[in-house]
């Protein structure tokens, strides 16, 4: 590598740019038309019925029973049937535990929850599949079962993993400071226990996958996943290949959310079993319900919140203890357990703090990635505990929060100082003013009668990358074609918000000078050299640095051709309009076209990858201190509200948000994400709910039964406040938005019922239900 | 006789899949209708919107033999003003009801319904014949109509017959209609003069069936209340009038107070239960205050007429 094509140098160099050709603004995304004419492409659209396998699921009815046998002399006489295939069955290995080696991909000896995988059987007709799982016997001993996280955590005689020898999988813990000194320094203290619940991810696509064995021993999948590479890695690892034998391509998805990258590894193995075991094509497509039976959940929690300050406003300490039902397996539950204890403070400056997290076994279906990964829930108990010290101390809530928000040179709760990209106190202040915060907390505080509003703000951070020292990188392959288009073949995933489609070609275009319709970007293939996930909000952060990267040193190369074409320095090239010209005479130019030319007659390599690797410090686990993330997010959210005393029901009327995460590349695309994330958010909060039987089955596996907020619920949503605290390792110092205004919305939403009834909530969801008891519960208090 | 339509395979993908077999027919008459009716009744189902029938052939609920697609009957798509009532043919489209003057100028409560009765989507696909027939507790339709004295035509090879709506549900997804007979149209009296009506509907979403719903008809003389009439959906097996607590405020001055104090008489007249919309203790707390509110709106009404 020529030292000019240092990426972190590279890097430096382009964060210093000021004007942009095409980044920062609304540029429309290449798949608009594909998906608006219904052209574009989903997994199910390769399902070819009657040529290849169809794949159904036989699923526990138990919560937890050992499984003495199975039964499938009935299935395998239906016509058509492949075959049903077993854990036994799996060539490689059955493990498919992300965090720990706790989870098989098919139950192996018992079942862990109702709705987990026992067998599958394949059929070439689609109907005779469906009977023929059906017929499928499994002969079950039932043991007892634990649903309640506090109960499994006492318990030692029910163990949902016995050889674990409790019911906790996991445990975190962050140490700042002495707490007894900070609450002695208090003058207020204020303590509560906070529940939040399950939300699905209501993907419009549910999981799919189609296996294809090729020649050779190898396999393609087409499948639904938020990480190809990640896909690729568990179908190795469980049909027993090596990775290069495998292929996997994410087409277009309908929607992620998460859910899809905990279960798209998972339905990929699925279908590439049986299709290494039959050496048919293979297809598997959840339906609603067992999508929703099957795959994890946003995380139950339970969290006890003590906090102090002093009579001045500052946050002196906190004492938090967070429980996460993680259900049946722990899945990716240390690693989201790991992202609420770090983050457990809020965005505040805490002298003293003390948080333990525990991740718990139950026999429920588990928990898993959820925009926001744990950081909703946390954030919501963070900010109910920040209004109930603003009542207490009798300050204004925001007023308090920009007393103890985070500002560049402070420390966070696990010690890391952050010396740069912290506007998050600057984005409060904003939408203070924008939201008319003053004057209506002070009119709706003492507001009355039977429908009353309230107003509430949510202030969230998140920390962007993979926690602590584990390693994050980019990566991405950028070839300028012999006609002057340019490829761009990345890992990131195109499931609806649009990075690959729209920002990774304003990147490329935008450091090439290349027209952006000359772009087009291959999305979610294993072609492309590993990306990482598209998860963590990093699709146009740290995931597409790698086209950043690749880009500038392409640039780098036909700025250095140009100017020996042109007779000038590389500096004095400027690319745009389809020209490369002499900035100081722009009359002085070759066409694009030309130019590429010469670089191929000229033996100037058109291709280049932009590999880069996230420097990071370490976090000491023992002490609970250390380096937590390369830098943060912020978001903050007001909300006001109307809520109907008589029957308990609340309508969100407006919500104003606000980011601090760095440069918006693109101002129409991060306007769709905010919006998608704030009502995802108000449906979590008001009317979303999984309703559990006496066994931890789901009994609302549906979309008539478990409903989300439709286009006639959502509020209105303000354009968003942008504070652009530019950070240096994102691309033109982006940080990543995907699930920012998810995180702020149950605090922003609950605090402002609080504000209209005058209680503070502790539980969600509020439904009209819970709201009615809140509003019983008060006036039986006055009375 | 129409044939049977053999249904392309291909159906079976791009979501989602309808996991039975059945055979198919769209007759374009309402006699060919009732010949089918007659031959298949038993195992035959009617398609009208489709909406409610679909979507419980997708969860495997019902599996019937024979669908009849009763769609392309023209003869059952009207709406009719005749004078002293309104006759609406049972394949209206909710979508018709809502662009239709005559029922947001007579009939205020079924127009309620209208505008709180799924999205724009299902209004254009959904008849109220087969919100109806579906027999759900929660049929945002059978409410009002329940109060604005609906009758409803039923009919068969054999003839025709006329029931008052209230006679029409037995139980959830269950009516009086025999497996031959088809709904064929709604009737609905005028309103008396001065009378007034409302429909209030409590749900998860703006897209959802009740947790609880109320209609009421009213109407006020000399400021005592001289008829009135409440049904109430999702609280019951079916939808239900309650009697009692109309008989307790006939007779009464038409003060808030005494409504208040009237309507938690409803809560013995409903039956509902726990289950995952809403509970029980909600729903009878909630029917008082919807009850309360759908009076009020009627009234006013009633005296802007
Ligand atoms: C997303 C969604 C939202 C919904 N929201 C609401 C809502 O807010 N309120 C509400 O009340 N409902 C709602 N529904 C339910 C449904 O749309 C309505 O009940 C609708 O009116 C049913 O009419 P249809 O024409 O689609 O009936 P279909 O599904 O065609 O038929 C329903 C049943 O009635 C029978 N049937 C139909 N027509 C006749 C006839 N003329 N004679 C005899 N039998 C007949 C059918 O055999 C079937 O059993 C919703 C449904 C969906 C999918």
């Amino acid at each position: 590598m020529s030292s000019s094509e240092d990426p972190y140098a590279l890097m430096e160099k382009w964060l210093k740019a000021k004007e942009f050709l095409v980044v920062g603004k609304g540029v429309r995304r290449a798949d608009a038309l594909e998906k608006a004419m219904g052209q574009a492409r989903f997994v199910e659209d390769f399902y070819m019925p009657g040529h290849m396998l169809f794949i159904k699921q036989v699923l526990s009815t138990e919560p937890h029973a050992r499984i003495l046998g199975i039964d499938a002399s009935k299935a395998l006489e239906v016509p058509s049937v492949e075959g049903v295939f077993t854990a036994k069955d799996i060539p490689g290995e059955n493990q498919v535990g992300y965090a720990l080696p706790d989870q098989p991909l098919i139950a192996e000896g018992k079942v862990r929850f109702a709705g987990e995988l026992v067998a599958l059987v394949a059929a070439k007709d689609f109907d005779k599949a469906i009977e023929a799982a059906e017929k499928v016997k499994i002969m079950y001993d039932p043991l007892p079962y634990v649903l309640d996280p506090l109960e499994a955590m006492e318990r030692k005689d029910i163990l949902v993993h016995g050889e674990v020898g409790s019911n906790i999988a996991f445990r975190t813990k962050v140490r700042k400071g002495d707490i007894e000194e900070g609450f002695s320094k208090s003058d207020v203290i204020v303590e509560n226990e906070y529940r939040t619940h399950h939300q699905d991810h209501v993907y419009l696509e549910t999981e799919g996958a189609l296996a294809l064995p090729e020649l050779g021993d190898r396999l393609t999948v087409i499948s639904a996943g938020q990480y190809p590479h990640l896909v690729r890695a568990i179908v190795a690892r469980v049909v027993g290949l090596p990775e290069s034998n495998i292929k996997v391509i994410i087409p277009y998805m309908g929607g992620g959310f998460g859910g899809k990258d905990d279960e798209g590894p998972l339905v990929a193995a699925k279908a590439a079993l049986i299709a290494k075991l039959t050496g048919k094509p293979s297809f598997l497509m959840y339906t609603r319900d067992e999508s929703m039976l099957m795959h994890p959940k946003r995380e139950a929690t339970i969290i006890k919140y003590k906090s102090g300050a002093s009579r001045d406003g500052k946050l002196q300490a906190i004492e938090v203890k967070i429980i996460h039902d993680t259900g049946a397996y722990s899945n990716r539950g240390p690693f989201i357990l790991w992202r609420a204890t770090v983050h457990a403070s809020g965005p505040y400056r805490v002298p003293h703090a003390k948080v333990d997290g525990y991740c718990i076994y139950t026999n429920k279906v588990y928990q898993g990635s959820y925009r926001g990964f744990g950081n909703p829930s946390v954030q919501f108990a963070a900010e109910a505990q920040m209004d109930s010290l603003a009542r207490k101390l009798g300050i204004d809530p925001v007023e308090l929060r920009l007393k103890n928000l985070l500002r560049p040179g402070d420390l966070t709760i696990t010690g890391q100082q952050l010396n740069e990209s912290v506007g998050v106190a600057d984005a409060v202040a904003k939408l203070a003013k924008v939201s008319e915060w003053s004057s209506k907390i002070k009119a709706y505080s003492s507001s009355n009668g039977r429908y009353r509003r309230g107003i509430g703000i949510g202030v969230a951070w998140h920390g962007i990358s993979t926690s602590r020292g584990v390693p994050d990188w980019s990566n991405a392959l950028v070839k300028i074609e012999k006609d002057g288009s340019v490829s761009v073949h990345t890992g990131i995933v195109e499931m609806g918000q649009g990075s690959p489609v729209s920002s990774h070609r304003q990147i490329a275009s935008e450091i090439l000078g290349a027209p952006l319709d000359v772009v087009t970007v291959d999305f979610g293939t294993t072609d492309a050299p590993d990306t990482g996930a598209t998860h963590a909000s990093r699709g146009t952060s740290i995931g597409a640095i790698g086209v950043y990267v690749a880009a500038a040193k392409l640039r780098e190369r036909l700025n250095k051709l140009a100017s020996e074409l042109l007779g000038t320095s590389p500096d004095e090239i400027e690319i745009k309009d389809g020209k490369a010209y002499l900035r100081s005479n722009p009359e002085k130019y070759i066409s694009w076209k030309e130019l590429i030319k010469e670089a191929y007659s000229r033996g100037v390599e058109m291709s280049a990858t932009g590999y880069f690797f996230l420097p990071k410090g370490k976090f000491n686990d023992e002490a609970g201190q250390g380096y937590a993330y390369p830098a943060f997010s912020y978001v903050a959210m007001v909300a006001e509200v109307e809520v109907d005393t008589y029957t308990g029901k609340v309508r969100v009327l407006r919500i104003w948000p606000a980011l601090a995460a760095g440069r918006i590349i693109n101002p129409t695309q991060v306007e769709g994400q905010v919006e998608g994330a704030a009502v995802q958010g108000m449906g979590y909060v008001l009317m979303e709910q999984f309703v559990f039987d006496n066994k931890g089955r789901i009994l609302n596996p549906n979309l008539t039964d478990y409903v989300v907020p439709t286009a006639l619920d959502a509020p209105e949503i303000m354009r968003p406040v942008y504070v652009e605290d530019i950070f240096k390792y994102g691309p033109f110092g982006a940080k990543g938005v995907g699930e920012m205004a998810l995180i702020p919305a149950p605090a922003a939403i609950a605090n402002a019922v609080s504000n209209a009834l005058g209680v503070q909530v502790t539980k969600l969801p509020l439904t009209p239900e819970n709201v009615y008891f809140l509003i019983k519960e008060k006036m039986g208090k006055k009375a | 006789m129409v044939e049977a339509v053999k249904l392309s395979r291909h159906n079976l993908f791009n979501t989602h899949i309808i996991p039975v077999n059945f055979k198919y027919f769209a007759p374009k008459t309402l006699n060919e209708a009732l010949e089918l009716l007659d031959k298949y009744g038993k195992e035959a189902k009617i398609l009208a919107g489709g909406t409610d029938l679909l979507v419980k052939m997708k969860m495997r609920l019902v599996e019937p033999k024979y669908i009849i697609n009763i769609k392309g009957i023209r003869e059952l798509n009207f709406i009719k003003d005749e004078g002293n009532q309104v006759r609406i043919g049972a394949l209206t489209r909710w979508r018709q009801l809502e662009k239709s003057e005559l029922i947001k100028n007579f009939f205020p409560s079924l127009y309620d319904a209208v505008k709180v009765m799924g999205g724009t989507q299902i209004r254009n696909m959904a008849t109220v014949g087969g919100n109806l027939c579906n027999a759900s507790p929660a049929a945002d339709s059978a409410p009002p109509l329940m109060v604005l004295n609906a009758k409803l035509v039923l009919a068969s090879k054999k003839g025709e017959r006329e029931i008052p709506i209230t006679q029409f549900f037995k139980g959830p997804g269950k009516t009086v209609m025999e497996p031959d007979e088809l709904l064929k149209e709604i009737t609905i009296p005028k309103p008396e003069e001065g009378s007034g009506s409302a429909f209030i509907k409590v749900a998860r979403t703006s897209m959802d069936l009740a947790k609880i719903s109320a209609a009421t008809a009213l109407k006020v003389e000399d400021r005592k209340i001289v008829m009135v009439r409440i049904a109430i959906g999702s609280a019951a097996p079916t939808p239900v009038r309650t009697p009692k607590t109309e008989e307790a405020l006939i007779g009464q001055p038409f003060r808030p107070s005494i409504i208040r104090e009237k309507v938690k008489l409803v809560v013995n007249e409903i039956s509902p239960i726990d289950d995952v919309r809403s509970t029980a203790f909600y729903r009878k707390e909630v029917s008082k205050i919807i009850v309360e509110d759908a009076l009020l709106i009627s009234y006013e009404r009633a005296s802007r007429r």
